[in-house]
């Protein structure tokens, strides 16, 4: 086992990680942030995305031990302290962009990242800044609205 | 219980060798992991320590000083972005944009892609019709090897277990130079390729092919740069309506590609596929290069 230090949500945390572990093992079990799922392992379903250094990542396959001195995002670090939700999570719920719920951590963080360096973005590049993420209930159209609503997206 | 891997960060490049030396091949290198985190989850990978070099501030640099110069650690999302690299290596950029998604572009390093040595690495096909070639850092000092030839197999390249890819250079395209990077897959992201074609070709005066580079992914155990089919698309015009030998110059080039490539039956195609789109390809990416030298032209003429 090793010590780790590194900022979660804007809050500095020490931890003890395996080697071998991976953020996501150490965000649900070690911090108990359970807000980035767990689905393919892989990287191919964006469920577990996070922000690190504000670049979105599949915290299953990225190494926790990687993480020391650095910045995790996770989706519990996105509304203020107070419950106040961001514009785009708002928008989330006005639009009926949350189906079942599981994959909508990973794609508020993609697409956080996204506005964050192109607030206005076109559909196009929505799409394919959202590529990494799947949608199982296929709810895309919907989520492309939020943004929309947010970002007043161009043709 | 299989021994504890351990996990040492490094910062420097010298660090990373005297690692890499005292470790040697149960070192297993790691930047973003997109790979080897992957590998390592399903067994294929047993490294006794990981060697992490994301902190290696020296590498993450593209320069454009005459040639390109690469650091080991510029990511997917870097080499999709950079106007320097969207203007002299279109392809490669064009490349870099397709290899999974943002999750795996913003972590995702180049020196990963090329000593990961996937068959299907997207990088490499763009990289070979550069000229590329890659810098090894040892404790003996700094060898250049050409991609071409750091290929060896599957999954194998020409670095030793003590030395560090460090960077790779490539020529940028030249006047009346044009290049294309085209892949086939099952859905527009997130896709292996399913068969990849970079051509960069050099236009005469006329319209007439002067100088060819070919090179394809997921045809072979390796990526793989195709002299013969570039040979034979020399002379080749292929503006307008073609004429015969125009023609029988590209069924050389197809022919000579055919008898280059070694593909096989897998999860994401059959080798009869593979053989089946190639000469499409071929036939494509000579279109839009060219295509693409008579835009420039015209953009010329009028600037």
């Amino acid at each position: 086992m090793m010590w780790i230090e590194l900022w979660v949500n804007g809050s500095e945390r020490v931890a003890e990680v395996r080697p071998d572990e991976t953020l996501l093992e150490l965000l649900r079990d070690g911090l108990g942030l359970r807000g980035a799922k767990n689905a393919c392992s892989e990287g191919e379903c964006g469920a577990c995305t996070v922000l690190l250094d504000g670049v979105p990542i599949d915290a299953c396959i990225y190494a926790a031990p990687a993480c020391a001195g650095r910045a995790v995002t996770t989706v519990e670090g996105l509304a203020h302290a107070d419950g106040e939700l961001t514009p785009l999570q708002r928008a989330f719920v006005d639009t009926g962009a949350v189906q079942c719920g599981f994959c909508t951590p990973g794609f508020l963080l993609t697409l956080h990242a996204l506005l964050a360096e192109n607030p206005t973005p076109t559909e196009e590049e929505v799409r394919r800044a959202m590529v990494g993420n799947i949608c199982r209930c296929t709810g895309y159209a919907h989520i492309l609205d939020a943004v929309a609503q947010v970002a007043g997206v161009k043709e | 219980m299989p021994a504890a891997v351990e996990f040492r960060s490094v910062r420097s490049t010298e660090e990373a060798v005297a690692s890499l030396s005292e470790h040697g091949s149960d070192a297993c290198v790691i930047a973003g992991g997109t790979d080897v985190m992957m590998q390592y989850a399903r067994h294929e990978l047993s490294p006794a320590v990981f060697v992490h070099i994301e902190g290696i501030k020296e590498l993450t640099n593209a320069q454009r000083d005459g040639s390109l110069r690469l650091g080991a650690l510029v990511t997917h999302r870097h080499l999709a972005d950079d106007p320097v690299i969207r203007t002299g290596h279109p392809a490669l950029a064009e490349a870099a944009a397709t290899v999974g998604g943002w999750q795996t572009q913003g972590v995702g390093t180049l020196g990963g892609n090329l000593c990961n040595a996937s068959p299907a690495a997207d990088t490499a096909p763009p990289l070979l019709v550069a000229d590329a070639t890659v810098e090894l850092c040892g404790p003996r000092g700094i060898r250049r090897v050409p991609l071409e030839e750091f290929f060896l197999g599957r999954r194998h390249v020409d670095r030793r277990p003590e030395e560090l890819l460090t960077g790779v250079e490539a020529a940028p395209l030249g006047p009346r130079q044009a290049e294309v990077y085209l892949k086939v897959g099952r859905r527009g992201g997130m896709v292996v390729a399913v068969a990849g074609l970079a051509a960069r070709l050099s236009f005469d005066e006329q319209g007439v092919i002067a100088a060819a580079r070919l090179a394809v992914c997921s045809v072979g155990p390796t990526p793989l740069r195709v002299r013969p089919a570039e040979e034979a698309l020399l002379g080749l015009c292929p503006s307008g309506r073609m004429t015969d030998d125009g023609y029988t110059a590209l069924e050389e080039a197809i022919a000579a590609l055919s008898g280059a490539v070694s593909p096989i039956d897998d999860v994401r195609s059959s080798a009869a596929y593979r053989r089946a789109v190639l000469p499409r390809l071929l036939r494509r990416s000579v279109e839009v290069c060219r295509a693409a030298v008579r835009a420039g032209i015209s953009q010329d003429d009028l600037s």
